[in-house]
């Protein structure tokens, strides 16, 4: 029975082209245009992390004298001193630990015929892989004891393997990072998020880093951040020595927490860590206070999907709830015309329900139609996003749940506009129509 | 004689039709009046005056990585070789380019720290007393820096002690307007304002404050370094495309990145801003073509449905005229239910924009704009199928169908 | 097989009660052929939309084949229908997209029948009505004639025992009449029951046993044959 209603409604269609055309059109403009601003809101919105996303947290601690302001929404600092990043790097609590900053060098070789280049690279503990389950392609992290002894090594992405080495082992290879010589350990995978999640200071859309090095040697060459620092007082610094040792905030830090135990212990550590500080005589504070949020609830405190955006998702959906009254106003034109064959079918056997489904189908059809060619105006739409704003490129895309959802939420939106007068067709009393014709 | 009670009832039996009608007008006047008041605030942001000749400047930055020169005196030879290229007005060494959505800011203190006092947030830019030239602005009160203010040095101790201000920040400073002359601080370091320059926006167009914005004559040189280039009118893009070979052949051990024009820098640090244009104007167009087809197919709809009674009108006399007019008011009806729907929907849903979002609040203007439009649409869209139902012959009346 | 008793049906409009139907009582028996007049507005087809179950009415009981349909739900009077009753309209109302052959094939649908099945008796009830070698037209392909005997096909398809035809003629020449008027006669004769409302008295003098409905209430005219032959001259035709 569904293949005949599906073969009735198709006939139905090609009977009323306009018709047929203005319904599909409005349909895929509503989803067209829904699914453009859906789609980047689907990317910028998405889980960097599934696997572990809950298990992940980045600490925040409340280290200004009371009586300061910051940007964030609950007055906790976003990014931590540099003294509170490396005690907590050397906390006995946490499973997977790393602080981190995003630095860069020029990268230059000898014998090659790269040109010099600028490259952006991350300043981490050997952790970060652990962190944020990056396989090595060649060789490892570097070792405790590298780290203790800030060798100059690095580990570099697969891409920038590609573009120094043409993809092959360089495990033990070297490069000159400004005028220091590095030794390749390891080739590491990519992220398989455009999301920069573990730092969203400079925009959590950028591009990853392609290489990193030990943290320890921050202290070592002297290393500044190339993302934000902000101070809250003033403090006089005359050297990087000076801003390690201050009280400005210019690193991240994430820990993995396994569970509820562990979150609440490392909770415990963070409050007797601050109140050890403040004992110390750092800060002059009434209350002490420390954020722990996980991933997706960081993503959200930091506002990572632009405003603009949400905007725009709504506008869209009431845009389609346009196209839809516009469907609803079509079909009840089509659908009442045909009235009278409907009393005949009626007449012949046909129950209310099967009426009713008969008209289901075919305004699902015409969802169908509609929902794909939606699919191709939000392709369109996405390449003008793309065009418009280089930075969106990798969230202007669909993914596989976008193309299945586009589809679905025409035929959704079309049935939902189709209800009323399928309702109202198969509602009517057949004999009204057969008498005369 | 407008009929307007037995278009009234006509309507009360046929309340599908109209209400889809009425709803679609109602959505459409929200949306269109929120959407065209952001669209009208996004374009006044973009289009405002930054107080640069943006199209004859660029910049570029600079990272060196050779140890065997002294990066201050390179800079100087570089800035001498860059203000002698044919075609270029001048050039400065900075900090930080304006409009590029990266630099630096600081609170810039009424009072020496650690004594208690207001200070007044504003972006720097560390130039020498090229700067004003290069970025093309003009003071209008004080002088420019003498070659003798300019600082250049390694040693973090030796910090300027004059500085050039622009008009917003001086007179936030203070509110007399009599900043000229007076000392500002940074920390416990005085400074005075020598100069006052009347438009020049910071780093950031969207800061709170863009336009704070002070130049100090100071020049410490950085392995990462940024230069500013102003050409003559229309020589910009030669000059862009040979300065990487003439800055790697002044020195080489060095990489020249970011040679961008100060337009499209600002194009885009400003491309969230466009695109959200670009879409609200896409989707405002849509819209209104949907709404406009959708006006039209439930008319030639309602005409069909009523071609007898058409009919009968005109056999009773009625003329063609009073045929359109009847359709005319019919929707007017509708559209002045659905506009004032429309009108409460769009201040209502312009108060939530403003509650969750931070966007400014809607001017009434955009609504009654929207509002005048909307009906402007619905007319237009109700003439050609009420002329068609006008051409009913009187005879259909007598036919039976 | 079909009855009626003290049936009503009252149309109820804002202004205005209309009684189509008031204590209508009718038994109809299995294999009869039952030819129904009246005048204009004397609730022959409100009548014959009750007994197809086409419309509810408002009080009285309708028993067809000891169910009462009174009590049935729509779905249940939707699927009865389907089974036992086939109708034929004086506008044909076939469905103008459908070929011959898928009109026909409308009620088997309904009713569930496997494909092979349905072409089986699709191919023999056009065979009867003479058809069978237009199966692929479209209706609007043929005469009036041709169609009102499609739209007999298609109430036979589901071999119905009870056909129910409103008109039947009434948009055909006296020629084409004839013919569709004898197929109902073959048809009767092969056991099926009829009700047929018609305007021609010709055609009602060749119905065994007639009916008039006269302000909603019923005069059989079987009993009175001297005295209907008087009447219908004068009622008739309106």
């Amino acid at each position: 029975m569904f293949l005949h209603y599906i073969d009735l409604g198709w006939r139905s269609l090609r009977r009323t082209p306009t018709v047929s055309f203005l319904m599909v059109l409005a349909i895929a403009l509503g989803i067209g245009i829904t699914m453009t601003s859906l789609s980047v809101y689907h990317m910028m919105s998405m889980d960097p992390i599934e696997q572990k996303s809950d298990r992940l947290f980045h600490p925040q601690l409340q280290t200004m004298d009371d009586g300061n302001d910051t940007w964030s929404e609950d007055n906790l600092p976003f990014q931590l001193t540099y003294q509170d990043a490396q005690h907590l790097a050397q906390a006995p609590v946490g499973r997977y630990k790393a602080a981190m900053l995003r630095t860069g060098f020029t990268l230059h070789m000898e014998n090659s015929d790269v040109r010099p280049f600028i490259q952006n690279a991350r300043a981490t503990h050997a952790d970060f892989f652990n962190l944020f389950d990056l396989p090595f392609i060649y060789g490892s992290a570097w070792t405790q004891e590298q780290a203790d002894d800030a060798s100059p090594v690095v580990v570099i992405s697969e891409a920038l393997n590609d573009k120094l080495f043409g993809g092959r082992n360089s495990v033990g290879e070297q490069f000159f990072l400004d005028d220091t010589a590095f030794r390749v350990v390891g080739v590491v995978a990519p992220f398989t998020t455009h999301m920069k999640f573990y730092d969203v200071n400079n925009g959590a859309f950028r591009d990853h880093e392609n290489l990193y090095i030990p943290f320890s040697l921050i202290a070592v060459m002297d290393i500044d951040t190339w993302g934000n620092s902000n101070g809250w007082k003033f403090e006089n610094i005359r050297s990087m020595k000076d801003k390690r040792q201050s009280e400005i905030f210019w690193l991240q830090f994430w820990v993995q927490l396994d569970d509820d135990a562990a979150v609440k212990q490392y909770g415990e550590y963070l409050m007797g860590y601050m109140a050890e500080q403040q004992k110390s005589g750092r800060f002059n504070r009434e209350n002490l206070q420390f954020g722990l949020r996980n991933v997706n609830d960081w993503l959200d405190y930091r506002n990572v999907v632009s405003e603009d955006n949400e905007v725009l998702v709504a506008l869209s959906f009431m845009f389609l709830a346009v196209c839809l009254a516009n469907i609803l106003g079509l079909l009840l034109a089509k659908f009442m015309r045909r009235a009278p064959e409907v009393g005949v079918r009626r007449a012949l056997g046909a129950s209310k329900r099967q009426v009713f489904l008969q008209h289901i189908v075919e305004v699902s059809m015409l969802g169908l139609i509609g929902g794909l060619l939606g699919i191709a105006l939000a392709q369109l739409g996405l390449w003008g996003v793309r065009l418009t704003q280089e930075y969106y490129s990798p969230l202007a895309t669909m993914d596989m749940t976008m193309l299945l959802s586009a589809p679905v939420i025409a035929i959704a939106a079309c049935v939902i506009a189709g209800m009323y007068p399928a309702w109202l067709v198969c509602r009517t009393t057949p004999a009204t129509y057969l008498k005369t014709q | 004689m407008l009929e307007i009670k037995p278009i009234i009832n006509a309507l009360r039996r046929s309340k599908v039709g109209a209400v889809l009608l009425l709803i679609q007008i109602a959505i459409t006047t929200a949306i269109v009046s929120n959407a065209a008041f952001i669209i009208q605030d996004r374009m006044t942001y973009l289009q405002q005056d930054t107080g640069y000749p943006e199209q004859d400047i660029f910049s570029l930055s600079v990272m060196t990585y050779g140890k065997d020169r002294d990066l201050s005196q390179q800079f100087e030879e570089d800035e001498n070789m860059l203000r002698n290229l044919p075609g270029v007005v001048d050039a400065a060494i900075t900090n930080a380019v304006p409009l590029s959505g990266s630099g630096s800011a600081s609170g810039m203190g009424l009072k020496p720290a650690p004594e208690p006092g207001r200070s007044v947030r504003a972006g720097y830019l560390m130039a020498d007393d090229h700067m004003l030239n290069t970025l093309g602005v003009t003071l209008s009160e004080g002088r420019n820096f003498y070659p003798d203010d300019v600082i250049v040095t390694q040693d973090p101790n030796k910090l300027p002690k004059v500085a050039i201000a622009t008009r917003t920040f001086a007179d936030e400073a203070f509110p007399e307007g009599d900043g000229l002359g007076k000392m500002m601080y940074i920390g416990d370091r005085p400074f005075k304002i020598i100069g006052i320059v009347d438009k020049m926006k910071g780093p950031w167009l969207k800061d709170d404050r863009p336009d704070n914005v002070i130049i100090f004559p100071y020049i410490k040189a950085e392995t990462y370094q940024h230069i500013i280039i102003r050409t003559e009118p229309g020589q910009r893009a030669a000059v862009m495309q040979t300065i990487e070979d003439k800055m790697l052949a002044a020195y080489d051990k060095r990489v020249i990145t970011n040679v961008i024009a100060m337009d499209e820098d600002k194009r885009q640090y400003n491309a969230s801003d466009t695109l959200m244009l670009r879409m609200l104007m896409v989707l405002i167009v849509v819209l209104v073509a949907i709404t406009a087809l959708g006006i039209f197919g439930l008319t030639l709809f309602n005409i069909s449905k009523r071609t007898r009674q058409i009919g009968t009108r005109r056999a009773l006399g009625a003329r063609k005229s009073d045929i359109i007019r009847y359709f005319m008011v019919e929707n007017t009806l509708i559209c002045a239910g659905g506009l004032l729907l429309g009108c409460t929907a769009a201040i209502l849903m312009g108060q939530q924009l403003l509650q969750r979002f931070s966007l400014p609040a809607l001017e009434m203007q955009y609504v009654a704009g929207t509002a005048l439009m909307v009906l402007v649409m619905t007319l237009l869209a109700v003439i050609f199928p009420a002329r068609r139902a006008a051409q009913i012959s009187p005879s259909v009346a007598t036919r039976s169908i | 097989m079909l009855t009626m008793k003290n049936v009503s049906k009252v149309y109820q409009t804002e202004m205005v009660q209309t009684h189509a139907l008031r204590d209508f009582d009718l038994e109809v028996k299995e294999g009869e052929f039952i030819a129904v007049t009246g005048p204009s507005g004397s609730g022959k087809t409100t009548f014959l939309n009750i007994a197809g179950m086409l419309e509810p009415f408002s009080s009285g009981q309708y028993m067809l084949d000891d169910v009462n349909v009174g009590a049935l739900s729509d779905n249940q009077r939707a699927d009865l229908r389907n089974q036992k009753i086939g109708f034929i309209f004086q506008g044909f109302n076939l469905i103008p997209d459908l070929n011959l052959y898928e009109n026909v094939e409308v009620p088997l649908r309904y009713r569930g029948i496997k494909a092979a099945e349905r072409k089986k008796r699709i191919e023999a009830c056009l065979e009867q009505v003479g058809l069978a070698s237009r199966a692929k037209h479209l209706p609007q392909q043929l005469s009036g004639g041709q169609q009102q005997r499609v739209a007999i096909a298609r109430a036979l398809a589901g071999e119905p025992r009870f056909l129910l035809a409103d008109e039947p003629t009434g948009n055909l020449d006296s020629l084409m009449a004839r013919q569709v008027m004898e197929l109902l006669e073959q048809i009767n004769r092969d056991g099926a029951t009829i009700v047929m409302v018609t305007h021609d008295p010709e055609l009602a003098r060749r119905a065994p046993r007639n009916i008039q409905i006269v302000d909603g209430q019923v005069a059989d005219l079987t009993l009175y044959q001297g005295v209907a032959r008087q009447t219908d001259r004068a009622v008739v035709g309106g």
